[in-house]
């Protein structure tokens, strides 16, 4: 199980800030294989989030080079590049960033809709999302009614909806109290064990302890591993 | 997915009532005007649909040449009738000669009602594909026959079998009803056509003079209806028959006559000529409100833009998730349109409701019976179109714009949009509110004007003046003894008779000569018979000389002029003087001007004064004129009055007619123009200001925490009102520099067409101007203040 999921070579971006050229992230060399967990660490500002976006394709290097799954992601077109996110990977938000319209089982429902999948498999696709996390009788609840730990829940089974190879997951449990954070910790490590691939920033070093591999961030640069 | 969007917008909009109320009601306000104005525009557009050969019925109309202007006439002379019909057979399938619309007495036995008809030639129910109920469409062969309408026979003879019976027309000539068609609807130019007799009948005792004179050119007093063979070309038809008149009459070249063919699909809408060019006519209005109905729909999709890009802030998160998790951009427009697609359907149904609970009091104001098209496929197929378009273009700024955010900046929550997507929002309401002004000064500009002819001296007094029609034959030698009837009864103060209304013209004459005429000189001439007292009852002012007077035996053949005349005719120190005909019939002596006479409005309360002459005439066919007595009360007058003229013709009904209400007549046009123009800007100002204050309320919702800092640090609620309204103020007032001279350039020009007119006056502007700042400011405020005195705690806490 040692493939190959992605790889940075000296990947960097810099923006400008006015007139300065402000680098947050530099010449990064990473190698991810599939089905590792990895936290990256290190203080605010240190380019955690940062690093997860250019993975992640929502933002993209200045400099250097990204191959995913053996496709060279720094000469793609924008076009492409979405579509090979939306394949293959799942993003899980410190702040759930649920959509308050819809109700759980909708927000789960809401990547199958785009992927154009028929309606009877999604319903399929769905419940045994709803069922695999516990939360059944919560389907016709709109965000608002839940509890934080709950939201979150639902985020990462939307994540896991189109059954992604990779996870990004910028600080997962920031807004969680303790217990609800161990939960989604819990949750992650069974899923890196059926093979998912995790990547998450984290501030808190117990949560970081769940990873295979932990990364330490500072000013833009891997100071260890 | 379509389900998905939708549901997703109902959530929405049920989330945010308050922003969805505004856009929903607002659009459907707009969809409303629009409806209505559509409805009336095609009602417009049916007249005359109902005669299925309307492409081929036609009038014959001619031009001709006074002094230097063309003057376009309705009217024709009985002799070209026979010349279109040996020369130019071939061009017609029917040939019809008509009187003008008339008014005649029906009765049966003592039964007596007043309808309105026609008398035409026996073609005239082919040429108008009557549909008979009884009898054959060859019903007016017979001199003395007479054609019913379904409902006028039904009034005259209930459920009786009217063929073959005798009914008496005017009391004086029994006609046989020979058959009976279905009423023509409404909406054409002969709805209301209650009876046809045979134009000979016409001729016969009203024209007997001019019997057998079928080559007689003297009188264009004559109705000539056409259908034009099929195929034929109306430009061909128009160049064979144009001279017609010109090289068959004798004095033909007198005024250049020029004969044309004109069509019936133009009667209605295009029937405004100007110096013998086709001008436009009530198709001036179709544009006008259909520009404003566009107008009142353009501003209530801008609300609708506006308030979306608005909220776009609180959207943008909702694009991030969404484009986060698999979203592409064309999925998230297909949303947003789905999103506008539902408000323009819900708006589309209130707006049908509206409709229908408003159309009575619009057909009303307008004068219209447009009913709701429920089973017309066309109205439908139109909605359907009309709610796609509406909600891609409403929906198209919002889709295109919310959909291109990028997921990284807003999930961040470090976005902010930048003062360039402030700029469209501006230039909406910048719109919008230069159409609302503009709206405001041409609905004023119009008032103004209908007010300033209202207030134009009629010439005479008006009030407590009743007009009794008397065509009846049985009128004749009966005005002395009528007028020492009404005048004993104690309620008539003085009484006199004219030949005409008092502020009509019913006929022109030429053919004068007086002493300094210059050469050349085509007198138009427009002439009224009137009593003695006629000037004393009416109480006009006379200038010079004196009025009709029993003590002069020779004021049968005197004439009084109105001021006009004198300088029109260019007659110095006119009393005394005579004025003679050119060619002096046998019994014509010449006639003694003996008084002038102040103005009287004689054509219309826009135009200028046509010059006139009072003759001294008979006392039938025209008008009593009866001045009330003001210390009695108008119904005891008026039963008084009534019980006198039952006495003397029981078998005519009372018909009279108050004169100021009467004149009152001739500005229902303008008058509805004001008031339905006076309607949809006030409904184009409420949506106007629908959107601001939805906008203001974002605006002060976005800004709250900046609210919160300021009221912290010392500002006063004052302070805070002016920072949330000082933009909105800004955007009116460019909104104002814009629709001034953009009005005063449209609305100069249409008040241009009144010759009579008042200036277009500077507080006009300054009323619309302060108007729209005050409404600007009460709209604005509300939201402004509310924001201003909240605790700044509580918004500092919530960030």
């Amino acid at each position: 199980m040692n493939t190959k999921l992605l790889s940075l070579n000296l990947a960097s971006r810099t923006v400008n800030s006015g007139s300065n050229k402000v680098t947050l992230l530099d010449k990064i060399d990473l190698q991810v294989n599939e089905g590792e967990f990895i936290s990256l660490m290190g203080p605010s500002g240190s380019g955690k989030s940062t690093l997860l976006n250019c993975i992640g394709m929502l933002d993209s290097f200045t400099g250097g080079g990204y191959t995913f799954l053996g496709e060279p992601v720094h000469s793609m077109k924008e076009k492409n590049r979405s579509k090979l996110y939306k394949e293959y990977i799942g993003f899980v938000f410190q702040a759930y960033h649920l959509i308050d319209e819809l109700t759980v089982l909708e927000n789960i429902e809401t990547p199958l809709l785009y992927k154009n999948i028929k309606s009877s498999e999604r319903k399929a696709l769905v419940a045994d999302m709803l069922d695999r996390f516990n939360i059944v009788g919560k389907k016709d609840l709109f965000p608002s009614q839940l509890s934080g730990g709950q939201q979150q829940l639902v985020g990462i089974a939307r994540a896991l909806i189109s059954k992604p190879r990779l996870i990004l997951a910028d600080e997962p449990t920031g807004n969680l109290n303790s217990k609800q954070g161990e939960e989604i910790m819990e949750l992650f490590s069974e899923l890196n064990k059926e093979g998912v691939t995790i990547i998450q920033a984290t501030h808190s070093e117990s949560n970081a302890a769940y990873a295979s591999r932990i990364i330490h961030l500072l000013d833009g640069k891997i100071i260890s591993e | 997915m379509l389900k998905n969007n939708l549901k997703i917008a109902y959530r929405s909009l049920k989330k945010n009532k308050i922003y969805s109320f505004i856009n929903i009601v607002g659009l459907a306000l707009g969809i409303a005007v629009t409806m209505i104005i559509g409805l009336w525009i095609a009602d417009e557009f049916d007249y005359n649909n109902h005669f299925e050969n309307k492409d081929r019925i036609a009038r014959i109309m001619q031009h001709q040449t006074v002094n230097g202007e063309v003057h376009s006439n309705e009217t024709i002379p009985l002799a070209l009738e026979f010349q279109l019909r040996d020369q130019f057979g071939d061009a017609f399938t029917h040939i019809v000669m008509s009187s003008r619309n008339n008014g005649r007495f029906l009765s049966v036995d003592n039964e007596v009602i007043s309808t309105r008809g026609r008398f035409m030639q026996a073609d005239a129910p082919d040429l108008l594909n009557l549909e008979m109920i009884q009898g054959t469409r060859n019903g007016l062969e017979k001199i003395n026959s007479i054609l019913l309408s379904e409902s006028t026979a039904k009034t005259i003879f209930g459920n009786e079998n009217p063929i073959g019976k005798s009914v008496m027309s005017n009391n004086e000539h029994a006609m046989e009803v020979t058959g009976v068609y279905k009423d023509i609807p409404s909406n054409n130019s002969f709805s209301n056509l209650q009876f046809l007799m045979p134009f000979k009948h016409w001729m016969n005792t009203r024209w007997s003079w001019l019997e057998n004179q079928d080559t007689n050119w003297d009188y264009n007093s004559f109705d000539l209806f056409v259908e034009l063979s099929e195929n034929v070309d109306l430009t061909a038809v128009n160049t064979r028959i144009e001279n017609v008149k010109k090289d068959n009459d004798p004095r033909g070249d007198k005024f250049d006559p020029r004969l044309f063919v004109f069509p019936m699909t133009d009667w209605y809408l295009y029937s405004q000529f100007e110096n013998g060019a086709q001008v436009g006519g009530r198709i001036d209005n179709v544009w006008l409100f259909g520009l404003i109905g566009l107008f009142v729909l353009i501003l209530a999709s801008i609300n609708f833009m506006n308030l979306s890009t608005a909220r776009s802030e609180k959207r943008a998160l909702e694009v991030g998730i969404r484009k986060s998790i698999g979203s592409t951009r064309r999925q998230l427009i297909h949303q947003f349109l789905s999103e506008s697609f539902l408000v323009v359907l819900l708006a589309y149904i209130i707006a049908i409701g509206l409709t229908l609970l408003s159309i009575n009091s619009f057909n009303t104001l307008a004068g219209k019976e447009v009913v709701f098209p429920w089973l017309n496929p066309l109205f439908w197929g139109v909605s359907i179109l009309f709610i796609i378009l509406t909600a891609l273009i409403s929906g198209s700024y919002p889709a295109l714009y919310l959909s291109s955010f990028k997921p990284i900046k807003v999930l961040k929550g470090t976005f902010k949009m930048g003062r360039n997507a402030l700029l469209p929002r501006k230039v909406l309401v910048v719109t919008q509110f230069t159409v609302s002004i503009a709206l405001i000064i041409g609905t004023l500009v119009v008032k103004n004007q209908i007010d300033y002819s209202k207030d134009r001296p009629i010439g005479f007094e008006s009030s407590q003046l009743v007009q009794i029609p008397t065509s009846s034959q049985e009128f004749q030698n009966k005005y002395e003894v009528m007028r020492n009837q009404f005048i004993n009864s104690g309620v008539v103060t003085q009484m006199a008779w004219g030949s005409s209304p008092s502020t009509r013209i019913w006929n022109y004459s030429s053919g004068y000569e007086w002493d300094g005429k210059p050469l050349d000189f085509d007198e138009s001439l427009a002439q009224m018979g009137i009593s003695y007292d006629y000037i004393d009852a009416l109480e006009m002012k006379i200038i010079e000389g004196r009025s009709f007077s029993r003590e002069f035996t020779t004021d049968s053949s005197a004439v009084i002029l109105n001021k006009t005349a004198v300088a029109y005719m260019g007659i110095q120190n006119p009393v005394g003087k005579y004025i003679r005909e050119t060619e002096p019939g046998p019994n014509s002596v010449p006639m003694q001007i003996v008084g002038v006479v102040e103005d009287v409005i004689n054509e219309s309360a826009y135009e200028p004064v046509s010059p006139q002459m009072y003759m001294f005439g008979s006392g039938y066919g025209g008008f009593y004129y009866l001045r009330l007595d003001p210390d009695k009360t108008t119904s005891e007058s008026l039963a008084t009055i009534e019980k006198i003229y039952k006495a003397n013709f029981p078998n005519l009904p009372f018909n009279y007619d108050f004169v100021d209400e009467e004149y009152a007549q001739n500005f229902i046009a303008e008058e509805r123009i004001a008031s339905l123009s006076s309607v949809f800007t006030l409904l184009a100002i409420l949506i106007s200001c629908l959107g601001l204050f939805g906008l203001t309320s974002f605006v002060a919702e976005q800004r709250t925490k900046e609210i919160g800092v300021r009221k912290v640090l010392g500002a006063t609620v004052t302070n805070l009102w002016m920072l949330l309204s000082k933009d909105f103020i800004i955007l009116v007032g460019i909104a104002l520099l814009l629709a001034v001279p953009l009005t005063y350039y449209f609305m100069s020009d249409w008040i241009e067409k009144f010759s009579y007119r008042t200036d277009i006056s500077i507080q006009v502007f300054l009323i619309a101007g302060f108007g729209a700042m005050l409404i600007t400011m009460i709209t604005v405020s509300f939201q402004a203040i509310k924001a201003a005195i909240a605790n700044p705690v509580n918004s500092l806490r919530s960030e």
